[in-house]
């Protein structure tokens, strides 16, 4: 703050030096008019000696300049000498004007307000608790993580899996993309990055998908989650038959206390009984979890603020992510006891407004279809 | 801190604006040397607080300083520097930063650089620039205000328009600002001169080098939007006639206008009611663009968020500039001196006529651009006015501009001799309508209007050429001589040269671009090919790539000639911005001579057989380069100008000239 304060004393001060080094520095400058038609005459001789005019056009110049020269005689300005009177003025304003600007600025300003560059943010976040900070926020410390250790591929796993809970499906694609390169012999990242694949596809198991599971089969044929969503596929091209017996391997495969078991025993018999997957999909995809994921979040924070809310951050935050999810009831109801719990606070008030007025997301998922 | 102290020097810059006008004003009327000199450092100091708030914002996109609510709606921390660094004025708010930096560097060039101004002009034209100063700053500081905080930061920014993120379009706003704004230097003399009830030959001696500066960074800044939206947008065009585009083409045309009617100002002393008018108008048409683009009455791609509040803002702010200006001239008009008589065949009325077409054309493309929005205005109905208007009225007015062009710097002031200018310039005429005759008998298909605007680019190089040929008296005297003569030659002849035959180039390469343009687009499959005029492609492959704030398709499309020879292994993208979900397409460009070669990869599709597919589109643009290239050379020209002795203010001046 006090820094602030000297380069604002600073700046006010260079400013109104430049006033008044250029007042006490101003002087009269006698006929630059004249001075201005003399160069004419002086260029037009210059180009007739060098043979660049002919002597009619000489002569016509040289009238024409001349006259003007003459005319320009009538224009002499003649500006009096000075009194105290006007560097006094001067002095005045150049005083004046930081003082003018310093009471709008306290007025429409954010005075005390620090810096907050994104790496100071990170760097404060990552000596936070985690289990304090939402998803997009461990999201950033491990993207700062992973840029530490570019050649591991851990921390983009965890990135990923961070940046899907905040719905970030194709930044969470970006960092399994990486993972895969650094290291392609890791099933869990093949098969982590054909279900972000899935989620984005909302459900169904596109090229992409179907390329990333079959790299994890090459690595580990039994690995369950591909041998699922191959088999998922294989239904969903028309191959029910093939599709159900695959998955009735995976499931004799499974151990009896896996928890994935019991689902997919209901899938296979809903299919079996559909002749194919019912429409919609029925499948609890990636894309539910992680909406649902979000919803939770969501809700935890509502019922932090019922039980602790004197947090104006914690509102806006809340009031944003109603925005964004497109609950207008709940957003109008948040906004609403917000708005009256901090009415004597402009900048919240504000801050909250802002954060009402925040697009609503499309579903995660639903993005662009023909993107790469 | 840092952020803050550019807020605040926002507001003080605004505070010394208010200064510089005062004291400007109140130091010419009164005939004080003092306040006037206090005006002129308000100016400095109004300059110096819009750079510390320039570089302020500057910082906090470079940062990635998310708690300015500019930055996280216009940036994000995975976006590259360069991008970053462009954020800064890539959004409404940061551009009018940007407009006042601008602005205020003029005001304060003219505090530093207006010493053989007369000084009551030159007081007057300081506080008349620090009145635009205060409109603008005002308008920053209460409606548009790029440093406002937000109390709960987002993790991250909403980062810029894909599109946007561009190396021509990073450094297209600064020249084009520069340009646009340049006028206002034009548009504060003119008032000044008004005020002062004089408006003679050396007015237009002090006019010219700001105008020409002008108009030649407004040349510089179009042709990068024009390369921009050639290269970036994936449509193989150039000019869309976009209402956007309009605006910034309008005052360009009026500069041009105004630098040639300042030189018969200058040179004979005629034409002063008309020279002012022009300064008035062609600061008024860039306020004209600054509204359009920012009002939300245009829908495009260079148009800034729809936000009618500002738009009433600023259509206030320029019917005060432009009201206060014209009002001005309407009461200070009738006393103006008319000036020195010419003849109908002169170099004064050349001029004249250059100065009716080009503000004609004004006229046409200002219709063609606020018609639908009159349209729009009066009955709801939404109409569109597109290029087959503007090729139908603004085309042939041009037209009759450029085939009189090489004429007037060869004719002789006051009375010329017409069939003395022909004789000089049967030569360009004769080899201009052969060289159209030619392109008609050899280009198939065979098109009679473009090859006649063929000839008109080779004639208006030509006539460059002769008029130079001329000055130097090319083969008439000996060689020596003819090189002393050229070396001789004020750089305003050479830039004038330039300036023309930049013009010729451009018509050349815009009459064959546009009427011998191969296209062809195809889905294919990998190992899939389809021709292209001469060419054959194949696309041979599609990976993935990753760039550090996209994911991208790219293909390998192999471009062989008739005789199997491998011409461009072409790598045109797909990308996908995560942030926003946007798609763009990444244009692979293969110069060949003055031709490119377009190629763009389209989305992915099902082909034949269920394999995938994709659109493929390619384009042969024949002399395309000379549509950049020619109107680079006028800038060059306008930049070759101001060099010269005779038109740079209070610097160069010879030793004999100063003691004379």
């Amino acid at each position: 703050m006090l820094a602030f304060w000297i380069s604002a004393a600073g700046l006010s001060a260079a400013a109104g030096a430049l006033v008044l080094r250029s007042a006490a520095k101003s002087r009269l400058v006698v006929a630059p008019e004249r001075d201005a038609q003399r160069r004419q005459l002086l260029e037009i001789e210059r180009l007739a000696g060098q043979g660049l005019l002919d002597e009619a056009e000489r002569q016509g110049a040289r009238t024409e300049a001349a006259r003007r020269l003459l005319a320009s005689a009538d224009h002499v300005e003649a500006w009096p000498s000075e009194g105290a009177g006007p560097r006094r003025i001067a002095l005045l304003t150049a005083a004046l004007a930081p003082i003018a600007a310093l009471a709008t600025y306290v007025a429409i300003g954010s005075p005390g307000m620090p810096d907050q560059p994104y790496a100071g943010r990170v760097a404060e976040w990552r000596a936070t608790d985690p289990a304090t900070l939402d998803p997009p926020r461990i999201a950033a410390v491990l993207a700062s993580i992973a840029a530490e250790r570019p050649t591991d591929p851990e921390p983009l796993k965890h990135l990923a899996l961070a940046r899907a809970a905040s719905g970030d499906l194709p930044g969470a694609e970006q960092a399994l993309r990486r993972a895969v390169r650094l290291a392609p012999g890791r099933v869990d990242l093949w098969t982590a990055l054909g279900e972000v694949f899935v989620s984005e596809a909302q459900g169904e198991v596109g090229p992409d998908a179907r390329l990333a599971f079959g790299e994890a089969l090459k690595i580990d044929p039994a690995a369950p989650s591909p041998r699922y969503y191959l088999a998922r596929s294989r239904i969903a091209d028309g191959d029910v038959a093939g599709g159900l017996a695959d998955w009735r391997a995976l499931a004799a495969d499974l151990p009896s206390d896996d928890q994935g078991r019991e689902p997919l025993m209901r899938e296979i018999a809903t299919v079996e009984k559909a002749g194919g997957l019912p429409a919609p999909v029925a499948q609890p995809g990636e894309t539910e979890q992680v909406q649902g994921m979000i919803a939770g979040m969501v809700e935890g924070l509502a019922t932090r603020l019922k039980t602790a809310p004197d947090d104006p951050d914690g509102w806006v935050r809340l009031v944003r992510a109603y925005a964004v999810m497109g609950e207008t009831a709940k957003l109008a109801a948040a906004l609403a006891e917000a708005s009256a719990r901090f009415s004597g606070e402009p900048k919240v008030l504000a801050a909250l407004r802002q954060a009402a007025q925040t697009p609503p997301q499309p579903k995660t998922g639903q993005q662009d279809g023909a993107r790469p | 801190m840092i952020i803050e102290l550019g807020a605040f020097a926002l507001i003080l810059a605004l505070v010394f604006s208010v200064l510089q006008t005062g004291l400007s004003a109140v130091g010419g009327a009164r005939r004080s040397a003092v306040l006037a000199g206090a005006g002129r450092g308000a100016a400095l100091a109004t300059f110096l607080c819009v750079a510390v708030t320039f570089a302020a914002l500057v910082h906090a996109f470079v940062t990635s300083d998310f708690s300015v609510a500019n930055v996280a709606a216009n940036s994000h921390t995975a976006k590259p520097m360069l991008f970053k660094v462009a954020g800064a004025w890539g959004s409404h708010e940061g551009s009018m930063l940007l407009w006042c930096l601008v602005l205020t560097g003029y005001g304060a060039a003219m505090a530093v650089f207006g010493a053989s101004l007369p000084p009551r002009l030159r007081a007057y034209a300081v506080a008349v620039q620090g009145a635009l100063g205060i409109m603008f700053l005002a308008y920053t500081v209460f409606a548009s205000n790029p440093m406002i905080r937000l109390v709960d930061p987002p993790v991250e920014g909403r980062s810029l328009n894909p599109l946007l993120q561009d190396w021509a379009l990073a450094v297209h706003p600064p020249f084009l600002y520069a340009g646009y704004v340049g006028f206002s230097v034009v548009y504060s003399l003119a008032m000044g001169a008004l005020i002062e009830g004089r408006v003679d030959a050396a007015w237009a001696r002090w006019v010219r080098p700001w105008t020409l500066a002008a108009w030649s960074l407004l040349t510089i800044g179009i042709t990068l939007g024009a390369f921009w939206a050639y290269y970036e947008l994936g449509w193989g065009g150039w000019w869309f006639w976009d209402p956007v585009e309009n605006a910034s083409f309008m005052p360009w045309l009026i500069g041009a206008a105004l630098l040639h009617s300042a030189i018969v100002l200058e040179k004979r002393g005629a034409l002063p009611g008309w020279t002012v008018f022009l300064g008035l108008a062609a600061f008024t048409f860039s306020m004209l663009g600054a509204f359009l683009v920012r009002s939300g009455v245009l829908t495009s791609v260079h148009a800034f968020a729809v936000d009618p509040t500002r738009g009433v803002l600023l259509l206030m702010m320029m019917g005060v500039a432009a009201g206060s200006g014209f009002l001005l001239f309407a009461l200070r008009a009738p006393s103006l001196n008319s000036g020195g008589l010419f003849a109908p065949v002169s170099r004064e009325s050349a001029i004249v006529l250059n100065n009716i077409v080009l503000s004609t054309a004004t006229a046409t493309v200002l219709l063609g651009t606020l018609y639908p929005l009159i349209r729009e205005a009066i009955d709801g109905e939404a109409v569109s006015v597109g290029p087959p208007f503007f090729n139908l009225t603004f085309t042939p007015v041009m037209l009759l501009a450029l085939a009189i062009l090489p004429a007037g710097p060869l004719l002789a002031w006051k009375r010329g001799d017409a069939g003395a200018v022909m004789r000089r310039l049967w030569v360009a005429l004769a080899a201009a309508a052969v060289l159209g005759l030619v392109t008609y008998g050899l280009i198939v298909p065979r098109k009679a209007l473009a090859s006649a605007g063929v000839a008109l680019g080779f004639w208006l190089i030509g006539g460059a050429l002769a008029e130079l040929a001329e000055r130097v008296k090319l083969l008439r005297v000996p060689l020596a001589q003819t090189w002393r003569r050229a070396t001789g030659l004020p750089r305003g002849a050479w830039g004038t040269t330039l300036a023309h035959a930049g013009m010729g180039v451009f018509v050349l390469g815009a009459s064959f671009e546009t009427a011998w343009r191969v296209e062809q687009a195809q889905a294919l499959s990998l190992g899939q090919s389809f021709r292209l005029g001469a060419y054959s492609l194949t696309l041979q492959d599609v990976g993935t790539v990753e760039g550090p704030n996209y994911l991208a398709e790219r293909g390998k499309v192999a471009i062989v000639d008739q005789a199997g020879r491998l011409v461009c292994a072409a790598r045109p993208e797909r990308r996908f911005y995560p942030t926003g979900g946007q798609t763009t397409s990444e244009v692979h460009i293969c110069p060949k001579g003055l031709d490119d070669l377009y190629i763009v990869l389209g989305e992915r599709r099902a082909g034949e057989g269920g394999k995938p597919a994709w659109l493929v589109r390619a384009y042969v643009n024949p002399w395309v380069r000379l549509i950049f290239l020619g109107p680079l050379l006028m800038a060059l020209g306008g930049a070759i100008s101001l060099s010269d002795r005779r038109i740079r203010l209070g610097v160069g001046r010879r030793a004999s000239e100063t003691a004379a």
